[in-house]
């Protein structure tokens, strides 16, 4: 090892003397004892280093970083056991909507709607009975709206307004015959849920086309077809129409 | 990790991060933000950490990523030529005793970044050599390069800044303005 390499392992020796034990420094350090003008070197390298620590060491934080990081974190957190809480909810009103779902889906007749719409169906009562997941989640519709573009998936251009006042809960996107679909499921005040599905209009047959919201009911599902722009949208809920209609406004 | 472990992290580490974010950042502000939003990360996401121990690590790996995360979202910054840094040893040592905290604090944040980093963490006292390649995920021997070249670079900026080595440069005018005065 020449004073070359010495002084380029010696660059990493602490100030402290933390490191006195360290086999890496080891010989580097021998070598600086045996040399004079190398022991010279750190010695003058240890005590430039040693000012520099003093003088950062010196730096203050502005005087509230501290009263603010606890602040800040204490309103952003949310306890463990709200985030259970949340959890469970979530976890309650999908079960229950599963056993109803079930119960209705099994027994409904899927004629009446057009294949698009069966199959979102399909995947509604897959994530309610939690075979499936979200592919996103947020309770800002904005977000999971914005997901959906960047996905180059459907998203609703405008929500209707009693629609857009609920908290999302996630949403999913799915391929019917090679087009993108994407549903969006929201939670109602009752803590039940409605789901709204979006395609493209290209993808639907004649009778999606019209803009006055379709409403049909099968069984406990009520949906409302309608379209607007180019993209046609289905909300479902399970319940009556006259409540599905109350998120038309 | 309960409210008072908490509490007592934040007091043992938020100096020393902040004055680690205040080398990385353009602004004190923007090293207090650093700063709290690493505490912010750690609040939500840092009781998956098994190991308490490494929560020291793990703060500053984080407010590293951050302050790079953000770096990015800028406007791109031109790369530094790491070879361009030459560690030329310097003859005239800076006179440290003359240099206040603030310029030496100054100093070290004209440094460029890739050096800036290894330096901070190792004037800190908070971290060892592997300590520093743990954090800025760089092997160790580029973590010792930096140190050496870093320091001749701190030097640099130092000796520039020290004005009682009496070696400012007089212009050619007000050179001549004083020999027609006298």
């Amino acid at each position: 090892m020449d004073n070359r390499e010495a002084k380029f392992i010696l660059s990493a020796y602490r100030p402290g003397g933390q490191d006195a034990s360290d086999s890496r420094f080891s010989e580097a350090l021998e070598q600086a004892r045996r040399d004079p003008m190398l022991e010279q070197w750190l010695r003058d390298s240890v005590t430039f280093d040693a000012a520099i620590t003093e003088r950062l060491s010196a730096v203050e934080p502005p005087p509230d970083l501290r009263e603010n990081i606890l602040a800040g974190v204490k309103v952003s957190r949310v306890p463990h056991w709200k985030n259970r809480l949340r959890k469970w909810t979530i976890a309650a009103a999908l079960i229950l909507g599963a056993t109803l779902g079930s119960l209705i889906w099994h027994s409904a007749r899927p004629g009446h709607l057009a294949g698009w719409q069966n199959a979102a169906l399909g995947v509604i009562s897959s994530l309610v009975r939690q075979q499936s997941s979200f592919d996103a989640q947020s309770h800002d519709t904005g977000e999971l709206l914005a997901w959906l573009r960047a996905n180059h998936a459907p998203a609703a251009q405008k929500l209707p307004d009693n629609l857009a006042k609920l908290s999302s809960l996630g949403c999913k996107t799915f391929s019917w015959n090679g087009t993108p679909v994407s549903v969006i499921c929201f939670v109602r005040k009752n803590g039940e849920l409605i789901h709204l599905v979006t395609i493209n209009a290209r993808a639907t047959v004649d009778r999606t086309r019209r803009q006055e919201a379709n409403l049909v009911q099968r069984g406990g599902w009520a949906t409302a077809t309608w379209r607007e722009g180019d993209r046609v949208y289905m909300l479902a809920l399970k319940g009556s129409r006259d409540q599905l209609r109350s998120y038309l406004l | 990790m309960n409210a008072i472990d908490f509490q007592q992290l934040v007091d043992r580490q938020y100096v020393p991060l902040y004055r680690f974010a205040l080398s990385l950042a353009k602004s004190e502000a923007d090293a207090a933000d650093l700063t709290q939003q690493t505490f912010f990360l750690w609040a939500s996401k840092g009781h998956q950490l098994r190991d308490g121990s490494k929560a020291k690590s793990w703060l500053f790996t984080t407010l590293y990523r951050e302050f790079l995360t953000r770096r990015r979202r800028e406007v791109r910054f031109p790369k530094v030529e790491l070879d361009d840094a030459r560690e030329d040893e310097i003859a005239i040592s800076p006179n440290i005793n003359a240099l206040d905290a603030a310029t030496v604090s100054q100093a070290l944040r004209e440094v460029e970044e890739p050096f800036r980093a290894p330096l901070t963490l190792f004037y800190l006292k908070q971290f060892s050599y592997e300590e520093i390649a743990d954090v800025l995920d760089v092997p160790i021997g580029t973590v010792m390069s930096r140190l050496s070249r870093g320091k001749a670079l701190l030097r640099r900026r130092l000796l520039s800044k020290d004005e009682t080595l009496g070696n400012k440069v007089v212009s050619f005018e007000s050179q001549k303005s004083r020999e027609s005065h006298g």
